[in-house]
């Protein structure tokens, strides 16, 4: 079970929104993130067979996805970013037209729908009409959609997009205990989603792969480089022009900073422990999303 | 959510004796197509709409011959001549296109697409599957028209003296005639190039509507004033049926005002005999199903043409 990409690229036009990407995944989490624009998106579909690459290759398996597109699509779960639904359709009936279109014979799609809906925690509202689901509700159910057919690949854009705190927590959960035998990709740029559940990071920006790390490795290449301060508003405002910041906050004895630099960005700053965002951003340039 | 873990079997999950595909997609379609109200309304205002039409325009034609009159019935073989083209015809034609050209397209707009292309679903199931709901539901519309005449006929010939009832065979012959072919051929133009343009398929359906109008409305209307009848080669092959129809009113006309009555009952019961017979079905008839099969070359490369991978449609 292996993903290859090799020089992969795409071209709109004249722009390219992703360009030399090479990375092999195995078994396991692979968080990409990357700032809006990066090129995530655009990835996952040419891995989904949803968008033919400009240039390169990606094999699932030591299989060109170009000439084996099938049977890549025999194990793939994909959730879009963004995806319609048919709005005739209740919950279940929706997943039960999704398992027999992924080729689930009626007996064992019937089951499988069960546990999948289960496994979103939508029992409740399974026979209510779709447009009547809330967006949270709606994301759960694309959700269960991907799992129909147990992939061995399952690439999932912004999943915990619509979904409240709990959910979000509970979506990051269900995902680890999805890692032992498949390869999955989580495309986000909420850094906390992918911190709790992601063992390796591929950062991109601009189309091209700034980091292929470890949570773990991205941290320590932070160390010594973040900053914290407490100023007058003046001073912050200077500092914030000069530097990163990634956290500011008002309060009563000044403005609190974070700062990110090689060198002690004031004479009254501290080191401390970088934040995973805090060392996206250093890596990056651009600030995270905080959640 | 739960942190179930998945229990099903991976082989038994992963299309491992998958079921045919084509007719899954078309089962699929078929019950999203019965599960939408709207779809419900529209056939039913469709069914009503046939029926208003059948009952004002029940003698669509009227003779006399000093102070013996006589009328074509509306639901005869002659008065269905006048009405399928021209009007039942049309209205059936106006749903078509809608029901057809998004067959593929629909799930672009409502990015149900993505969900889709990305199972082990082939290709042709898919395309084959959406056109072949899609012809299904446009012959269950042309089925409601036929049952429409059928009813009305029936309807008025109880309910109104001398009104003759609706032959059945005469009304079936154009129905396969006329409607059948015509509902094949404006299906699977309507679906090829939905599909081979989705970006254009709102003008797919504004050149289809337009040019059919045109066939069946404003170029007969020209004809209608000639005291000669329109060329061999176009009452065959004219796909709307509207020339056709021109060509055998004339006939009929012809016939009918050939030999003038000498009582009323001799001029009701010439009518009877011309109203309900069927000229020249084979000139026409052949030429109208080679249409309406040769509409399929178009579904076919339509079908071949359909990649999954469209960069173009990332809209």
């Amino acid at each position: 079970m292996e993903l290859t990409i090799e020089n992969l690229g795409k071209r709109y036009g004249s722009i390219w929104a992703l360009r030399q990407l090479s990375l092999a995944a195995t078994p396991g989490m692979l968080g990409l993130v990357g700032p809006n624009g990066a090129g995530k998106t655009t990835l996952m579909r040419m891995i989904a067979t949803l968008l033919e690459p400009t240039e390169g290759t990606i094999r699932w398996n030591g299989q060109d996805i170009r000439t084996h597109g099938d049977a890549l699509r025999q194990v793939l779960g994909y959730l879009p970013q963004e995806f319609g639904i048919y709005r005739e359709f209740s919950g279940r009936q929706f997943l039960r037209y999704l398992a027999a279109m992924k080729g689930l014979p009626k007996s064992i799609a019937h089951q499988r729908v069960d546990e999948v809906i289960e496994l979103v925690n939508l029992e409740a509202v399974a026979d209510r009409r779709l447009p009547t689901y809330s967006g949270g509700m709606k994301q759960r159910i694309g959700i269960a959609q991907a799992l129909l057919n147990d992939p061995e690949l399952l690439i999932v854009d912004e999943p915990t997009a619509g979904l409240d705190p709990a959910e979000r927590v509970r979506f990051r959960t269900l995902l680890s205990s999805l890692t032992s035998n498949r390869v999955i990709i989580l495309s986000t740029h909420i850094i906390s989603d992918v911190e709790a559940v992601a063992s390796r990071l591929v950062i991109l920006q601009a189309g091209q792969m700034l980091a292929d790390t470890s949570p773990e490795a991205l941290l320590t290449s932070a160390v010594g480089k973040v900053w914290s301060v407490t100023t007058d508003q003046a001073t912050a405002t200077r500092l914030q022009a000069a530097y990163q910041v990634s956290m500011m906050v008002n309060q009563m004895n000044g403005v609190a900073l974070h700062l990110i630099s090689a060198t002690r960005p004031h004479e009254a700053a501290v080191v401390i422990d970088p934040s995973l965002e805090e060392a996206y951003l250093l890596v990056t340039g651009q600030p995270a999303v905080l959640v | 959510m739960t942190t179930t873990a998945l229990t099903g079997s991976r082989k038994q999950t992963q299309a491992i004796g998958r079921p045919n595909p084509l007719l899954a997609v078309l089962v699929w379609e078929l019950r999203r197509f019965r599960a939408s109200r709207l779809f419900w309304i529209q056939a039913l205002c469709f069914f009503g709409l046939l029926l208003c039409v059948l009952w004002f325009e029940r003698e669509p034609d009227t003779f006399s011959f000093h102070t013996f009159s006589a009328f074509v019935a509306g639901t005869s073989a002659w008065g269905l001549v006048e009405l399928l083209p021209f009007d039942l015809l049309v209205l059936l034609v106006f749903l078509l296109p809608f029901v057809n050209a998004d067959g593929v397209m629909r799930d672009l707009q409502r990015r149900t697409h993505e969900l889709l292309m990305t199972t082990a679903l082939p290709t042709q199931a898919y395309v084959w599957g959406r056109y072949l709901m899609g012809l299904l539901v446009s012959l269950g519309l042309a089925l409601l028209l036929l049952v429409a005449i059928l009813g009305t006929g029936l309807l008025l010939h109880l309910t109104i003296t001398d009104y003759p009832a609706p032959a059945i065979g005469g009304v079936l012959m154009l129905w396969v005639g006329m409607v059948v072919p015509a509902t094949i051929l404006l299906s699977s133009v309507s679906f090829a190039l939905g599909t081979l343009l989705p970006r254009q398929s709102t003008l797919v359906k504004i050149v289809i509507l337009v040019a059919w109008f045109i066939g069946a409305l404003i170029l007969p209307s020209e004809l209608r004033d000639n005291p000669t009848a329109p060329p061999a080669w176009y009452s065959a092959w004219d796909p709307t049926s509207a020339v056709t129809a021109r060509g055998i009113i004339f006939q009929d006309r012809v016939a009918f005002t050939s030999v003038p009555p000498t009582s009323e009952a001799q001029l009701q019961q010439a009518m009877l005999t011309i109203e309900n017979r069927l000229t020249d079905i084979g000139t026409w008839l052949v030429p109208h199903l080679v249409l309406a099969g040769l509409s399929l070359v178009l579904v076919v490369l339509a079908a071949f043409a359909f990649q999954r991978f469209r960069s173009a449609l990332n809209g």
